[in-house]
């Protein structure tokens, strides 16, 4: 079971799909919002915090990899966990080496993903903190020039 | 035409005897028979080409043994008979039962020299057809193969992606209601364990159903191509042989243009050809009569580009797009599947190239093929630098997989 509340997003074009393991993240402890199109899964991380976002590779119109670069753009400390379809690990690949934590194949296994979201959110809270004692240090630096 | 094969067969030892010094003379080495068993034994254990056979012999006669010969051998060995001075009817008897010819006796030497030329040449030209027909009827086999594999795969795995979607589904509702049926405020819900009996047959179902969407899309990427040297030349010219008929039909020609010398490269010929036998039978199909499907095939040494080009009716921009999507078709249901120009582009991407396609209303249409071209291999294949292009090729075939 998840510790901390994680701050999830769910994408997928399948809205039942979004919808069940919306429920089944939220009983686990999460956090966790839902978006059906790469468009809706950008417009809802401007809106709200997010840690992690698990997000299918194959959507009509702005596919997955494409939702994955622009979120990368936008916000490059959000991690992302691809669902992909069997057999379509080459495009995974291609996801991670765009910054993607890690993929699930579909239909996934619970645990697994329970797994996979701790360790997204666990690299997410080890980059803030190197941010926040880097900036930390800075201000040190700059303190000490005065 | 000095290594053809005679046998010369006549009861009369002195017609043989002069007949044979004569051919002799010429480069002939007739073999030589003196009746029709003779010379069914003979044609038994050596190979003959023509056979100059006198009518009349005692034993079977001329006409019998021509019988038993093409009976045995039919085409492939051709038989010219002898008749006597008055018997036309023992020669057109004869060629109705399936000689070459007949020349009457006495014969003249340079009339049955040609006669012999002419039956000889007969042989090759139907050799050469039965070699014809069986490529083409081998070609059109594995085409259906590769096709049909082909096709069974896009579909498998169609079928395969459509599924594990509502399956995603189905499990993360049972996942969902398990975890309803651990929570405190209905732990004494009654016929519980029915429930959870219920709900972990839904999730062992799921995962046996998910289990073969992905064995059917491991089938689904089962057709590897067979990596060889390919002469893109050779290729096209099996392909023009394979249409011929069909654009004779249709009053149309196809034309081969090579404008480059680096036709040489390493793919798989047979996949290749399928893709060519595709673009061509389409562009035929397009093209009115009158009109011409020219293949071109240009390049450098580390890309080759394969076009053919129509002069047919075009294809209209909103198509344009679609085209290469599995299952669409502007034929009439059942005769086009809609799968050829979708499977080729999987052959081709397959292969470490790409196909493009332009159009214009009226004047026709053009479709392009780059593929990696590997001349260098051509020269000296055990060189190791080439090898380390095959080494390279096969990666980038691999990373496609």
């Amino acid at each position: 079971m998840i510790k901390i509340p994680i701050n999830s997003l769910v994408v997928d074009d399948e809205k039942d799909f979004v919808e069940m393991l919306s429920l089944r993240l939220q009983e686990a402890g999460g956090n966790v919002k839902g978006a059906y199109s790469g468009k809706e899964c950008l417009e809802a991380l401007a809106e709200a915090d997010t840690d992690v976002v698990i997000l299918d590779i194959k959507m009509p119109g702005m596919d997955g990899i494409e939702t994955l670069r622009e979120i990368k753009k936008r916000h490059p400390l959000v991690e992302v966990i691809l669902l992909t379809g069997h057999g379509a690990v080459d495009t995974a690949v291609e996801g991670m080496k765009l910054g993607a934590f890690d993929y699930i194949n579909k239909p996934a296994d619970f645990e697994d993903l329970l797994t996979k979201l701790e360790g997204a959110r666990g690299r997410k809270a080890e980059q803030e903190e190197r941010i926040r004692k880097a900036e930390a240090r800075a201000l040190l630096r700059k303190s000490g020039d005065i | 035409m000095e290594n053809i094969r005679l046998l010369l067969v006549d009861d009369e030892y002195g017609f043989r005897q002069t007949v044979s010094k004569r051919l002799k003379k010429r480069g002939f080495f007739p073999e030589e028979a003196g009746s029709g068993e003779e010379a069914l034994s003979i044609l038994a254990k050596k190979p003959i080409d023509v056979v100059v056979l006198d009518v009349k012999m005692t034993g079977i006669d001329g006409l019998e043994t021509l019988c038993r010969i093409k009976e045995t051998y039919s085409n492939s060995i051709e038989v010219i008979l002898l008749t006597g001075h008055s018997s036309t009817q023992d020669g057109v008897s004869g060629i109705k039962s399936g000689a070459f010819d007949y020349l009457s006796k006495p014969v003249e030497f340079e009339h049955l020299l040609g006669k012999i030329k002419h039956a000889y040449e007969k042989i090759k030209r139907d050799e050469e057809k039965r070699r014809e027909a069986d490529f083409k009827a081998r070609v059109e086999q594995q085409m259906i193969v590769t096709e049909r594999l082909a096709s069974l795969g896009t579909l498998a795995a169609g079928v395969a992606h459509e599924i594990n979607n509502p399956l995603a589904i189905i499990k993360e509702s049972a996942g969902w209601l398990r975890m309803l049926l651990k929570k405190e405020e209905i732990a004494d819900m009654p016929k519980k364990e029915r429930f959870d009996m219920a709900l972990e047959k839904i999730e062992k179902s799921v995962d046996r159903a998910g289990k073969i969407t992905h064995q059917l899309l491991g089938f689904a990427r089962k057709t590897e191509p067979v990596i060889k040297e390919v002469n893109l030349n050779d290729i096209v010219d099996d392909v023009i042989q394979l249409v011929e008929r069909e654009a004779k039909n249709r009053e149309t020609e196809v034309i081969k243009k090579c404008n480059t010398e680096h036709n040489i490269i390493f793919s798989d010929p047979y996949q290749l050809r399928q893709v060519i036998v595709n673009l061509v039978t389409n562009a035929l199909q397009a093209t009115a009569s009158g009109g011409i499907v020219t293949i071109i095939i240009e390049g450098e040494e580390d890309e080759t580009i394969l076009t053919v080009k129509d002069t047919g009716q075009g294809i209209p921009k909103e198509n344009l797009e679609r085209i290469f999507e599995p299952f669409f078709t502007t034929k009439p249901p059942g005769e086009g599947t809609g799968l050829g120009l979708s499977v080729s582009r999987g052959i081709i991407e397959k292969l470490g190239g790409e196909i493009a396609v332009e159009s214009q209303i009226g004047k026709g249409s053009v479709f392009r093929i780059k593929l990696p071209g590997f001349n260098k291999i051509k020269d000296d294949k055990d060189n190791t630098e080439n090898k380390a292009w095959l080494e390279k090729f096969r990666n980038l075939y691999r990373r496609k997989e």
